[in-house]
């Protein structure tokens, strides 16, 4: 993909684009000609390590704080970012939070906090952003889910509600949207090093990678170049799609 | 709002702007947007294409019409099951909405009338009120 422009001036929204997936994301897609504005909730430093990542890729990035649990914060946000880069042609919903533990231990709280970032959240940038695609009669929305929305995993029943959700979000919207040329999918990653999957690493990280067919944790660029097939127009004809990038982890 | 709730001057300085913007949304001809056409039925609008006249038209006229405003507006002051029962609207409510989408034609409204099927009613002048009640709002706002 180096020296391609896939997206060449497309004007992208990455949510959770400071760390982990999202960061990758940002700098794929800003190497590929994007104008990328991602979002973070509330790491600065992270984000300006990103925003420094991004220099001389290619695409334009910059960074918004914005807490995507607030609906009218979304839309303020969204309609300044439309301003500045005069469209949204991608969207990629990345932002994600976990609170594992067994259902016993779970508080009423963690099962808030993860359906308030990981559904909601999306539903919040979801409406703001979706009439500009209508108008455009044109536009890309990926969503990031889990392999836990399908495979069942200890410790995660709030999250796996929540990437469930997602994936059944993107077909229902698939069908919406579909009359105005807007195509919806979603990527489902396995088990990718990053901060947010350091702990279940650690703790199962032997386990975990025995049951990988590919034998290895993914990298957040594994899951990136899959985004970008599905911003780019090598997918214009896909929609309604749950792509597992997970080295074979769901079928085991 | 019946039809005297906007004034000659209201309508001319919306309408035109209001035709060009529909019919850019809905991809017909600026004469075929007449005020009593249904968008439905007569402008082959779907439901997916609310969203996109709402938007155009803020953007167009500058102000804020909130999601789920028309339906909300459609019940006027009755509470929710005041309105309907069981997706259909109650005799009430069908009094209420008459009220509020005057300028439809009587023959329109259908008994029993399903709420889904409200949409089927709304015209160029649903849209018309819309706006001129969201720019006297946000004048009454800014005094």
């Amino acid at each position: 993909m180096e020296g391609s422009n896939l997206l060449a001036n497309k004007a992208v929204v990455v949510t959770g684009g400071s760390r982990g997936i999202g960061r990758s994301i940002v700098l794929t897609l800003a190497a590929q000609g994007a104008n990328v504005t991602f979002l973070y909730c509330s790491n600065g430093a992270a984000a300006n390590e990103t925003l420094a990542a991004a220099a001389g890729l290619g695409g334009i990035v910059k960074a918004k704080q914005v807490d995507i649990r607030d609906a009218q914060s979304c839309e303020t946000a969204i309609e300044a970012i439309a301003e500045d880069t005069g469209s949204i042609d991608i969207l990629v919903n990345s932002a994600g939070i976990i609170r594992d533990n067994i259902l016993g231990l779970l508080t009423n709280e963690d099962v808030q906090e993860v359906l308030a970032t990981n559904v909601l959240g999306v539903f919040n940038i979801l409406r703001p952003v979706i009439p500009y695609m209508i108008s455009r009669r044109k536009g890309k929305i990926i969503n990031i889910s889990s392999v836990a929305g399908e495979k069942g995993g200890r410790g995660q029943t709030n999250y796996a509600a929540s990437k469930g959700a997602i994936n059944a979000l993107t077909k229902a919207l698939a069908v919406e949207l579909a009359p105005r040329n807007i195509l919806v999918n979603c990527v489902a990653p396995g088990v990718i090093e990053t901060e947010m999957t350091e702990a279940i690493r650690q703790q199962a990280g032997d386990v975990v990678k025995s049951r990988i067919l590919l034998g290895r944790f993914g990298q957040p660029e594994d899951v990136a170049k899959v985004v970008l097939f599905f911003a780019s127009s090598l997918s214009d004809y896909v929609t309604g799609q749950v792509l597992h990038v997970d080295g074979g982890f769901k079928m085991s | 709002m019946t039809q005297s709730d906007f004034t000659a001057e209201e309508f001319a300085a919306v309408f035109p702007k209001l035709a060009e913007t529909m019919a850019e949304a809905l991809g017909c001809d600026e004469e075929d947007i007449t005020l009593t056409a249904s968008l439905i039925d007569d402008l082959d609008a779907e439901s997916i294409d609310f969203l996109d006249i709402v938007f155009r038209l803020e953007k167009t006229f500058k102000v804020k019409i909130p999601r789920g405003k028309i339906m909300e507006d459609s019940r006027g002051a009755l509470s929710e099951s005041e309105f309907e029962s069981n997706g259909v609207v109650t005799s009430a409510g069908l009094i209420q909405l008459k009220s509020f989408l005057s300028e439809v034609p009587e023959e329109r409204f259908k008994s029993p009338l399903n709420v889904s099927d409200i949409p089927r009613l709304f015209t160029p002048e649903t849209f018309l009120k819309l706006v001129i009640k969201a720019q006297r709002e946000q004048a009454g706002a800014a005094q």
